[in-house]
């Protein structure tokens, strides 16, 4: 089916997020679509999927005018939208998730099961999948879950394939598995939307690429005439300058140190050290257990198998506040769910972990709060009105800030960053990074928990691979890059440097 | 040993309908024993035994249908605290259609044609009162909580209002909808219970609707994402409630014969909602089964009967039932964070 955007513009409240696209897609294509987080990719693509209204503009399907009123909308038009976060019903199980809202059923409603189990088996059997159609979904792993979402689009007749991001929780082998499917798709007519950060794979799947800069189309054309690095030039809109390197601030001193450390089922047999003034990473696919490690350290989750040491002393948190008196600090990922009190000011935010201090006679000292706040948010250049705004007004690069702030007043030895710049803009993910640098720099013991390969290659001296829960390896020096870490974190390859 | 032991704990934390059928036997079998043996021969022992187990099971008709309905409410996320006012505003307008001097008296219908109209109007006013807290829930945003705790109140003090002055009753021949004696047992509330279970067993397990209500219960956004109308099942699944109250209000006042506005059915919505909990039916919704909340009722059932038996004084029993509410809440938080 082709598509066709004609002059969309969108905006949210007084923030335009779309001017004017205008892009066609031919039947059958592969088009790769480009762009930061928050240029109006999702914003796009939620209007064909009918998860928002068009504003201004038309989308055109076969050169007719349509009008998406709501996801199902979509669907009937055949579109089918597999988005980044998966979403199954975990409750129900495989054939019942790929039928979900277009079951099979008698003229009095009753489900035809077989019909539907038999007619999944197929599909998934089609996709060289082997899994049994009665599986329930909470037990497939995340690349399982996004063949099932895939098996349903098809299965709705899907003439349009919208694929948000699909390949960062895959290893190599069902990326090369999906990317079949989506090529013998594309020559049964089906116009297919993939959307990706990593430019290797879109260079070598798609046909043609549109890249998208704050809310503007900028460039278009055929994949055949672009380079991998043309192509995140035109996404950041100026050529990428050559990252500097991590300073080398790592001590001699051992801060924290694992034997053989476990929970099944979530990771076994891990050893690591972090030393003083270190940044190491700790990276792998999703699934990889990282968090769940730093969660046993800071006591999150009480019971673990294996010996911890902080300082040489052996270490067990039975809970968080046992690690943070013992100079812990852990800043969790998701920060909207996890980290920033949504309804409190920036001020009570920033200075959650350390308001005892703060007290005199049961009362809040709001001066030495302030001066607390005001000290470590000049440093960082945190950047709001006012202290007493809420949290939720600041972007999501300052939202950060003031947790670290919050953090870094306990004055850890050791601070824990889980995805330290998730939902931070390119721009700010810099400033964190020198934020974190000078961090160890100044004697703290730092381990950035993260599952983008080039964000442990730029900030941190040594990584850790985790695989399934398992060490895959450890990388140092040289042999710290993009290649060699997806090498290992997909099982590609096991070693140790 | 120790391996029967970890199948055990196993089963026990993953499947609710094992430790629920476990708990029901255990349960059972303290009953049975409490019969006690002051008996002359096995005739008149089974006598007894069969006696008390047909008031177990007729004294949970009533809250046995309206949780059969609250399993769906529950499943899908939401939680529906009216049914006890619902329940009596209905029998309210049962007995104001059907009574001697009521409204189908004066249309010049009686007997068994008043019963079928009267009803079909109840069922359809059930639906109605259950339209209105679906409508609030799907498409007004408030929690069904809320929704539910502010029509709880209203259904009930408009009901006290009308009826104060009126004092009403089921005609003598139409008791027998619920209190028709077969030998000298009074079956039937029973048997419209094992109907309505049958029936809505089917709808949750054979259906469309029953997939979607898991679907929404589950995950609601994934389930919008594949196009169910995510307001237009959550509507149904309380008018689905209404329904089954209109049909509990009916048997309940065929039973009795007239209506207490004040108390009738008051708490009915807590026992309901405690017999689909300790069913195993997952309190934030995606999970549970209808199987389960009949073994719920029983095991809530069979142990009132059991505090009743050992002579347990009835103000203190209410306090057995919220200690099994808590333990059976306890294991399902388990699972949750395994």
């Amino acid at each position: 089916m082709r598509i066709d955007f004609d002059k969309i513009s969108h905006s949210f409240g007084k923030n335009r997020v779309l001017h004017q696209i205008s892009l066609e897609i031919p039947s059958g294509s592969i088009l790769g679509l480009l762009g930061e987080n928050g240029a109006g990719k999702s914003t796009l693509m939620n209007l064909l999927g009918g998860l928002l209204r068009v504003q201004e503009g038309r989308i055109l399907l076969d050169g007719a005018p349509v009008v998406l009123r709501s996801p199902a909308n979509s669907i009937a038009h055949g579109i089918a939208f597999i988005h980044q976060e998966l979403n199954p019903i975990n409750d129900l199980c495989v054939y019942e998730n790929i039928f979900l809202g277009n079951e099979l059923h008698n003229r009095l409603g009753i489900l035809r099961r077989d019909a539907m189990r038999k007619e999944a088996e197929t599909l998934l059997a089609s996709l060289g999948m082997t899994f049994s159609a009665d599986t329930m979904m909470r037990e497939l792993d995340a690349g399982h879950k996004q063949i099932v979402e895939i098996a349903r689009a098809l299965h709705n007749n899907a003439r349009v394939l919208i694929m948000d991001e699909p390949t960062t929780s895959l290893t190599e082998q069902e990326v090369s598995c999906l990317f079949q499917v989506v090529r013998t798709l594309s020559e049964k007519g089906v116009t297919i939307i993939f959307i990706s950060h990593k430019l290797n794979e879109v260079k070598e799947l798609c046909h043609d690429y549109a890249v998208l800069r704050n809310g503007t189309l900028v460039e278009q054309g055929k994949m055949a005439d672009k380079e991998v690095a043309d192509l995140s030039e035109a996404i950041v809109g100026h050529e990428l300058s050559h990252w500097q390197k991590a300073k080398d601030t790592v001590q001699s001193q051992e801060i924290l140190r694992a034997e053989g450390l476990g929970r099944l089922p979530d990771f076994q047999d891990i050893h690591f050290t972090v030393h003083k003034g270190e940044i190491l990473g700790f990276t792998g696919l999703l699934g990889d257990g990282r968090s769940e490690i730093f969660r046993c350290v800071f006591g999150d989750i009480p019971r673990h198998d294996g010996k911890l040491f902080l300082n040489g002393r052996p270490f067990h948190a039975r809970k968080t506040a046992d690690a943070i008196r013992n100079g812990i600090a852990y800043v969790p990922s998701n920060r909207k769910e996890n980290a920033i009190v949504p309804d409190l000011s920036i001020l009570t935010n920033g200075t959650l972990a350390t308001l005892r201090k703060h007290r005199r006679f049961g009362l809040l000292q709001r001066k030495s709060q302030l001066e607390e706040f005001l000290q470590k948010a000049g440093e960082f250049h945190t950047k709001y009105a006012d202290v007493e705004d809420l949290i939720t007004s600041l972007s999501g690069g300052n939202q950060q800030k003031v947790v670290l702030t919050r953090w870094l007043n306990t004055h850890p030895q050791l601070l824990i960053l889980d995805n330290p710049t998730q939902g931070v803009d390119i721009g700010a993910r810099q400033e964190i990074y020198d934020i974190i640098q000078d961090i160890a720099a100044a004697g703290v013991a730092v381990v950035v928990l993260s599952g983008d390969g080039q964000e442990i290659t730029r900030l941190c001296q040594r990584a850790v691979v985790l695989y399934h829960g398992r060490l895959a390896g450890e990388l140092s020096g040289d042999n710290l890059n993009e290649q060699n870490i997806m090498a290992l974190a997909t099982g590609a390859i096991k070693t140790t440097s | 040993m120790k391996k029967a032991l970890h199948w055990f704990c196993k089963q026990w934390s993953e499947k609710p309908l094992f430790s629920t059928t476990l708990t029901l036997a255990a349960m059972i079998i303290l009953q049975t024993c409490a019969l006690g043996t002051g008996y002359a021969n096995f005739g008149e022992w089974g006598n007894a035994f069969v006696v008390n187990w047909i008031n177990v099971l007729r004294n949970n008709a009533t809250v046995g249908i309206i949780a059969l309905g609250m399993t769906y409410v529950i499943v899908s996320g939401g939680i529906d605290l009216a049914v006890g006012s619902t329940l009596t505003m209905l029998g309210a307008f049962f007995l104001l259609l059907i009574d001697d001097k009521g409204i189908l008296a004066s249309c010049h219908l009686s007997g068994w044609t008043a019963f079928a109209v009267a009803f079909a109007l109840v069922t359809l006013g059930g639906a109605i009162l259950g339209e209105i807290n679906g409508i609030f829930i799907a498409h007004g945003g408030i929690p069904a909580f809320i929704v539910t705790l502010g029509t709880m109140k209203i259904f009930r003090s408009v009901t006290q209002f009308f009826m104060q002055k009126r004092s009403l009753a089921v005609p003598d021949e139409l008791l027998n909808f619920s209190s028709l004696q077969f030998g000298k047992f009074m079956l039937m509330p029973i048997l419209y219970w094992l109907l309505a279970a049958v029936l809505l067993h089917l709808l949750y397990r054979k259906t469309i609707f029953g997939n979607h209500v898991v679907a929404i219960g589950s995950n609601g956004k994934a389930a919008k994402l594949a196009g169910i109308r995510v307001q237009a099942v959550t509507r149904r699944i309380y008018v689905l409630m209404g329904i089954l109250v209109g049909f509990a209000s009916i048997v309940q006042v065929c039973r009795i014969g007239s209506m207490d506005y004040a108390n009738a059915g008051s708490g009915y919505e807590m026992d309901a909602i405690a017999a689909v909990i300790v069913g195993g039916t997952r309190m934030s919704g995606g999970r549970g089964s209808i199987v389960g909340t009949m073994l719920g009722i029983l095991i809530i059932g069979v142990m009132n009967n059991l505090l009743n038996l050992w002579g347990v004084p009835p103000f203190l029993r209410e306090a057995f039932k919220g200690v099994i509410v808590i333990v059976a809440v306890l294991f399902q938080k388990k699972e949750a964070t395994a």
